[in-house]
């Protein structure tokens, strides 16, 4: 059970990221986070990591409180929490293996792991996590030199080295096609289905969310504005999350799924 | 065969795995070849012999123990191949840049102890950079001069000269002997006012008086009266001391500058003014003329154009070749060069930045020119324009933004490069640097230096944001009236004219001096082109015999049996006596020197261009005694008469400056490769203190961003050259200087690129690696130094190229390497030698270039 009580989040140039925003996650969830952006999305899946640190509120996790947590113990918290991210943040010019095993850093040694030492348990856990998102075959290839698809999928490999229980999507397939898209979020929903994986993820195409995820929130300006069942979110809820001009868009290729 | 690059090779069956490390421990690389593997084993064979031969020549026999390792590995290497397997390289290039780095170290003379021991005579310096002079007040003097004679003899004449009355100084000895130390007494000064304390010897010459090494000073009391001490100087030189029997006078002067009144500019600022004057016009005129040299130049080098027929494909591959070899030769050693055409001056300093310019300049127009995009020139040619109308509005648009963005950056470095051409040539700010650190004048030197940094800080900083604005292209054209535009270009192109004049005028333009000064540059060119590579080893030969000045002085020994000999008219004789020297049996048909050999060693020719011998191998002179033949009292052994003559023994060799040029060619680019490495490892910790995004938004942090920043763009604005000037004085002359000059200036320069690229890295990596829940160090190594490393290193391939260039001339001022040694043969006018250097320079700028460019592919 993840829950967040009271979060806001104010940027130093004064902007107001989140804004007394609070809700509860339990395990095993998929929920989605829609929103427009700069409504908060991306600020609020990293606060959830202390990539950001909140100016107030708590986030609590099993009854661990995440915004109180500091060195090796949030560096724990984090090592059970896999992120993946819209433009994949793979370091481009290491190799697939390495940006993937670099997701096991939490684990490994922290001297050896500094010359890229890893344990062979290490090397095993890396090559069924780049055969489960099916590109075993490109462990040795400059990360580079893959396409955005490929690139997400060791994005993704990355974060099951660390064995999650939580894991955070930021807009992860905003920065591909349809069909990459889904082939993407099924491996999300494999992860949540079959491990057990609490999902996190900001979506905007509102047919992949009543696809996908299980309950939604909606963010506006940094405030709660939506909090149910995807079935519950109709085009007049769209609206007010999106505002008036908005118009549901659909991701074609959904015959794909 | 089995291609280097097949990936593990199986064994080969039917062979005993203990032949090839045996093999490869008698002949290194030879266990390799047996497997297959040629190349490897080829390139084992090329490093060790190599660097063996290196470790010889330069005697750093210490490194010997990691070139055992290196032959030891090579065993165990092909040992590891045999049974399959493909070891890893680590080892041999980590002992291979220990003994590289090793014979950098021995051949340029790295003493790190020098550091601190020469640290004092570089104060000098230090200090006067932070007070150069600028004004002077007026100053009201108080001058008391007193008159003491040294050495002190029995009876003791009136001095030459008389103590003044007012104000009065008086001595307490009327005489004193070196090294003595005398109390002087002074009244009717300034009251309570610092003053200094001057000798001055019997021919007019002040200096100051030391105490302790330093300079001494008096301060009066409220009456005007002071008490000091002097220690008589030895203030006149050996040859003009007084004889037995006799003394000099000198005077003691104390005197008191009282300034009043508003402060001056001092005459070094006034002197400096002018020079940066000079420093710009020879700049903006070198820089003009090269733009319309290169235009040309340029289209003739650009291989879009010129590809279509062989005969412009020949062109430009010749022109091509002559802009690459004037490209690697340095600006200042084309100073060097010209300065031998045209004399030493402004000119042929504008004309070595000239000559520079035009090749830079071409070579870079002449790609822009590549870089066309042919779409326009065919819309524009479709719409049925001729070739020149295609040229104006098709092909001109498009190269001249690209153009003017590489002229002002010439100018740049047009501007750079002046204020350091005076070094070696009297022109520009440069060279009052390099008179008055010959002359000890520090604070004057330092007002110079401090001019250059301005200079140079100016110009970098105008030139980069105009450039930045022709890149980005003009702002959107206001609505101006047609006059008004005629009278603003109009104005321009007056100003533009005046300017050109006036810099014409500064640089002391004298075609004439081209044509005057051609038969020693066509000399000069001539003996360039034929290098003194080969030359058969000569011995000195001599006879002489002694002749007594005047007789009587000295035995005579008796003339000794047949043979080569000199026969001369007189036994003995007095100075101005007519002699007839002859020398006899001498091999005929050789050019011999006849000469004076002084008592007292020294030797004189008897007369210039003399002389050769006949067939017989006979000599004849005609002469008179020389005056310095005289034997004075001491002297025991008189002076002889000598022919000396070179001969040749043993068939040809490689010529001494041959080898001369080859080992400090090896010695400059080791100390190019020490410079760069010493640079790079001093700027990579330093440049994260100048990334913005490393040091945060903190008060602190933003202090030391702006500080580092700071500190690199005062310390970029130093040339080089006058570091090594720096340098010199602290380490020594010598390639230590030069290596520790280069490394100091590669620092903030490799900083501020650094530190750029740093701020440039991509946050995302560095966000999911946090998130994964790694510690600040893994964070570091895994999503930083990834995306640091090929960065760095281009930058640094960048700076090394800079550097070998760099290399080749800072031995102009002291910083060693073959600049040195090619300055000092275009003295001594062994042209022949001096063309072999810059051949080696340029095979070395070359090879360097393209090894980096190979290098930087790679990376990229």
């Amino acid at each position: 059970m993840l829950r967040i009580e009271h979060l806001t989040k104010v940027f130093p140039d004064g902007t107001v990221a989140l804004k007394d925003v609070s809700f509860e996650v339990k395990d095993g969830e998929f929920l989605a986070i829609i929103g427009l952006s700069g409504s908060g999305k991306s600020t609020l899946l990293r606060c959830i990591n202390r990539l950001i640190d909140p100016t107030e509120g708590r986030i609590v996790w099993d009854d661990k409180d995440i915004t109180a947590a500091s060195g090796r113990e949030l560096r724990e918290i984090r090592r059970n929490i896999g992120m993946i991210f819209q433009q994949f943040n793979l370091v481009k010019r290491s190799t697939v293996m390495t940006n993937v095993l670099s997701g096991r850093l939490g684990y490994a040694h922290p001297v050896w792991s500094l010359v890229h030492r890893f344990s062979p348990e290490d090397y095993e856990l890396a090559r069924a996590a780049l055969e489960r998102v099916g590109i075993a075959d490109k462990a040795d290839n400059r990360a580079d030199q893959l396409s955005g698809g490929q690139q997400q999928r060791v994005g993704i490999a990355r974060a099951l080295m660390q064995e999650p229980k939580i894991m955070l999507a930021d807009e992860p397939v905003a920065s591909l096609d349809p069909v990459l898209a889904h082939s993407i979020l099924q491996y999300l929903e494999t992860l949540n289905r079959e491990d057990g994986i609490t999902v996190l993820c900001s979506l905007h195409f509102l047919d992949l969310v009543h696809r996908y995820a299980t309950r939604v929130i909606g963010l506006k300006d940094g405030e709660l504005v939506f909090e149910g069942l995807p079935s519950e979110l109709t085009a007049d809820r769209f609206k007010e999350v999106y505002g008036e001009e908005a118009e549901m868009v659909t991701v074609g290729g959904t015959m794909s799924a | 065969m089995t291609h280097d690059a097949t990936p593990t090779p199986s064994p080969t069956p039917g062979r005993t795995s203990w032949l090839p490390p045996l093999v490869s421990l008698l002949l290194p690389g030879g266990g390799q070849a047996l497997v297959g593997r040629y190349v490897r084993g080829a390139a084992i064979l090329l490093a060790i012999v190599v660097m063996a031969a290196l470790i010889i020549w330069l005697q750093g026999y210490a490194l010997l123990a990691p070139l055992l390792g290196i032959w030891l590995w090579n065993s165990w290497d092909s040992y590891q191949l045999v049974r399959g397997r493909q070891p890893r390289l680590g080892v041999p290039i980590l002992l291979g840049a220990l003994i590289i780095y090793g014979l950098g170290t021995v051949a340029t003379q790295v003493q790190p102890t020098r550091l601190v021991t020469g640290w004092s005579s570089m104060q000098p310096y230090l200090r006067a950079l932070t007070k150069p002079e600028l004004f002077t007040y007026p100053t009201e003097d108080q001058i008391g001069l007193v008159p003491i004679q040294v050495p002190c003899i029995e009876p003791l004449p009136e001095p030459a000269r008389k103590p003044t009355e007012q104000p009065r100084l008086t001595v307490s000895v009327p005489c004193a002997s070196v090294g003595d130390v005398v109390t002087i007494q002074g009244e009717g000064f300034f009251p309570e006012f610092e003053g200094e304390l001057w000798w001055i010897n019997p021919i007019g010459d002040p200096q100051r008086v030391l105490e302790n090494g330093q300079q001494a000073t008096f301060v009066t009391d409220a009456e005007g009266r002071f008490t000091a001490q002097v220690k008589v100087p030895l203030a006149v030189p050996v040859s003009e001391q007084p004889g037995p029997g006799e003394t000099q006078t000198h005077l003691i002067r104390a005197e008191q500058h009282k300034p009043y009144g508003s402060p001056q500019p001092t005459e070094t600022l006034s002197l400096v003014v002018d020079k940066i004057f000079e420093t710009v016009a020879l700049a903006f005129l070198a820089t003009v003329l090269g733009v319309i040299f290169a235009v040309p130049v340029s289209f003739l080098a650009a291989r879009n154009l010129m590809y279509g027929n062989p005969v412009t494909r020949m062109i430009y591959f010749v022109v091509r070749t002559i802009l690459n070899i004037v490209r690697s030769i340095e600006t200042l050693m084309w100073a060097i060069i010209f300065a031998v055409w045209v004399g030493l001056g402004p000119f042929g300093g504008m004309l070595a930045l000239w000559l520079h310019t035009v090749a830079a300049l071409g070579k870079l127009y002449s790609e822009a020119i590549e870089a066309i995009d042919p779409g326009p020139i065919e819309a524009v040619r479709a719409t049925g324009a001729s070739g020149p109308q295609v040229v104006v509005y098709a092909v001109i648009p498009q190269v001249l933004p690209t153009f003017a963005s590489f002229t002002l950056f010439r100018w740049d470095i047009n501007v750079r490069m002046s204020t350091v051409i005076g070094l070696v040539s009297d022109a520009g700010l440069g060279f009052l640097v390099i008179q008055w650190i010959r002359l000890n004048q520090f604070r004057a030197m330092a007002t110079a230096i401090i001019a250059i940094m301005l200079v140079v800080s100016i110009i970098d900083y105008t030139s980069s944001k105009l450039r930045e604005r022709i890149l980005e292209g003009a702002p959107a054209a206001r609505q101006v009236s047609p006059t008004r535009r005629l009278v603003t270009r109009a104005a321009l192109v007056a100003a533009f004219a005046l300017v050109f004049v006036w810099s014409w005028r500064l640089a002391e333009v004298r075609l004439s001096e081209l044509v005057r000064g051609a038969p020693a540059g066509l000399r000069m060119a001539r003996d360039f082109a034929i290098p003194n590579l080969i030359e058969r080893p000569t011995e000195e030969r001599s006879v002489s015999r002694p002749l007594p000045v005047p007789c009587g002085a000295a035995e005579v020994p008796s003339t000794s049996g047949t043979g080569a000999g000199v026969s001369l008219s007189l036994e003995c004789g007095n100075v101005g006596d007519p002699l007839i020297i002859t020398g006899h049996d001498l091999p005929p048909n050789q050019d011999v020197s006849v000469r004076w050999l002084l008592p007292d060693g020294a030797f004189l020719r008897v007369q210039s261009n003399c002389c050769r011998t006949d067939e017989t191998g006979t000599v004849t002179v005609e002469t008179r005694v020389h005056p310095l033949m005289e034997l004075s009292e001491g002297m025991t052994e008189p002076g002889q008469v000598t022919i000396v003559w070179k001969e040749t023994v043993g068939g040809p060799r490689f010529s001494e400056a041959s080898r001369r040029v080859l080992e400090l060619s090896i010695v400059t680019l080791l100390m190019a490769l020490l410079a760069t490495t010493l640079g790079s490892l001093f700027a990579i910790p330093l440049s994260f203190f100048a990334a913005r995004n490393i040091m945060g938004k903190t008060v602190p942090g933003r202090v030391i961003f702006y500080g580092f920043r700071l500190f690199f763009n005062l310390f970029r604005s130093i040339e080089p050259m006058i570091l090594v000037l720096i340098c010199a004085a602290w380490v020594g002359a010598g390639p230590f200087a030069g290596v520790l000059a280069l490394a100091l200036n590669n620092i903030p320069n490799l900083g501020k690129l650094f530190s750029e690229s740093i701020e440039d890295i991509d946050s995302g990596p560095v966000e999911a690696i946090t998130a994964t829940g790694a510690n600040r160090l893994q964070t570091l190594v895994y999503a930083v130094v990834p995306q640091l490393v090929p960065r760095f290193l281009a930058f640094i391939l960048y700076q090394w190229d800079i550097n070998i260039r760099m290399s080749t001339v800072i031995g102009f001022v002291g910083g060693g390497g073959i600049g040195q040694q090619f300055r000092l043969w275009v003295g001594l006018n062994q042209y022949d030698k001096a063309g072999m250097a810059v051949w080696a320079i340029v095979i070395m700028v070359w090879s360097m270039d393209y090894l980096s460019a190979r290098a930087r592919e790679r990376l990229i």
